[in-house]
């Protein structure tokens, strides 16, 4: 996952994410790569447009 | 180790009423949040209603609230405004604009007057269960540990994953995820200063625009969209309207907010052997208005009250804890199933409904008309938008 460094890590990509792969911290976002299915949820959801796959 | 009764997880509102209330009960409290400052950055519109606050025994404070909003204008996609003022008719929804920063703070500060230990920049990175006690790993300033808690209370906002490292499910939709962008700015020019303002119809698919003052030129201007009814983001919905709004035509932000907000109602389950789930990683949020400061303090009140009671009496099973989802269902998710349909209805009118019905409200006295009168108005002026209500009840 390309995280833009315009992402403000508000966590909305994280609480749509349906296999819990996204640990927001205070000023990054950790993705589980390898578990990943590529459903873009979180891409789709971003208030910003911060997250591309 | 570090060993607990009870460890909150989320320092926001609900958080900080958990932790408040447990540690009034009698159990050992930590309350933990990942971020360095409570309360930021803020993602929320920060209105709260008087009511809620006064069933919640909260004193408003000069320190937190920055305005007293006494009525609600609502504005169609049009420009048509619909006043209610609190003189006029009952507002649940009015009340004050805090200052979020402050306000979560001094809740968490009530906390720790009340004997609960907090712990900042600590980050919560998984949980198992050990000997019917949780141990959850944590992180703070490049330091990893474990605490060991009877119970767990899950306030980690909608990003939740306590909740689904415990086996609930407490994913969301994007359909039920509201995406939602805010300014602060100044130079605000609003027709109606002493009102909260939302705008209705495309300007925000599947949502709604606010302004919310914050006493002199300052207000909250945002929004939230659904990104299942949209290929615009939040942040680019936000710049149109701000852009085209009069009331923010010479206005200039001096802060950015985005955030989800959890729309689709009180979650089902809420309670694993353990843990508890409350605040906005409960759906603790008002699906109509987004609202969710109040929902979820009462939600942490009662999940702090239980897990000191379940403590007390050595029994942290799911069974013991099921009481919760009862509990919440009346003191919150009762008065969320009303809203859900208002939601509905409001999603399901077109720019041109939407119109023709504030154009038939606009100038009604609402301190005296009555529903028939209201329906009346309705079948004449948009019989479409009565047939869309009617089969919703």
């Amino acid at each position: 996952m390309d995280v833009k460094e315009w992402c403000m890590c508000c966590g909305e990509c994280a609480g749509v994410c349906p296999r819990n792969l996204i640990e927001v911290r205070e000023i990054s976002l950790k993705f589980d790569e390898k578990e990943c299915k590529d459903c873009r949820i979180c891409v789709q959801v971003c208030p910003v447009q911060a997250l591309e796959k | 180790m570090i060993e607990t009764d009870v460890l909150v997880i989320g320092a926001g509102p609900a958080g900080s009423s958990a932790a408040k209330y447990a540690t009034l009960g009698g159990a050992k409290v930590i309350l933990m949040d990942k971020k360095s400052e409570i309360g930021t950055p803020k993602r929320c519109a920060e209105g709260v209603s008087k009511e809620g606050l006064e069933k919640l025994g909260i004193e408003p404070s000069g320190r937190w609230v920055t305005k007293e909003a006494t009525g609600v204008r609502m504005v169609s996609p049009n420009g048509t405004a619909v006043n209610l003022t609190e003189d006029k008719v009952k507002l649940p929804e009015a009340g004050y604009v805090l200052e979020r920063k402050v306000f979560d703070k001094h809740m968490a500060m009530d906390a720790a007057r009340a004997g609960a230990k907090i712990m900042v920049k600590t980050l919560a990175t998984g949980l198992r269960r050990e000997d019917g006690q949780v141990l959850v790993s944590a992180e703070s300033m490049g330091e990893e540990f474990e605490i060991k808690s009877k119970i767990i209370i899950a306030a980690d906002g909608p990003e939740s994953r306590v909740g689904r490292w415990a086996g609930l499910k407490t994913s969301l939709k994007p359909k039920n995820m509201e995406s939602c962008a805010q300014f602060e700015m100044s130079g605000v020019n609003m027709e109606e200063p002493d009102c909260i303002e939302f705008h209705f119809g495309s300007v925000a698919p599947g949502g709604y625009a606010w302004m919310f003052p914050k006493g002199d030129d300052i207000a909250n201007v945002g929004l939230g969209v659904l990104t299942t009814l949209t290929d615009k983001s939040a942040y680019q919905h936000l710049l149109d309207f701000v852009a085209n709004n009069p009331s923010t035509k010479n206005a200039q932000p001096v802060e950015l907010n985005i955030g989800g907000d959890p729309v689709g109602g009180l979650l089902k389950k809420l309670v694993a052997d353990n843990v508890l789930v409350t605040g906005d990683a409960a759906g603790m949020v008002n699906p109509l208005t987004g609202g969710g400061i109040i929902s979820g303090m009462t939600g942490g009140l009662l999940a702090g009250k239980l897990a000191a009671q379940a403590v007390a009496e050595g029994d942290f099973s799911h069974k013991r804890l099921k009481v919760y989802e009862k509990q919440c269902e009346e003191e919150i998710g009762e008065s969320f199933q009303k809203y859900l349909k208002a939601k509905s209805y409001l999603l399901s009118l077109s720019d041109e409904e939407l119109d023709s019905i504030a154009t038939a409200f606009k100038d009604i006295n609402f301190e005296s008309v009555d529903t028939k009168e209201m329906i009346k108005k309705l079948v004449k002026i948009s019989p479409k938008a009565l047939l869309k209500l009617g089969k919703l009840f």
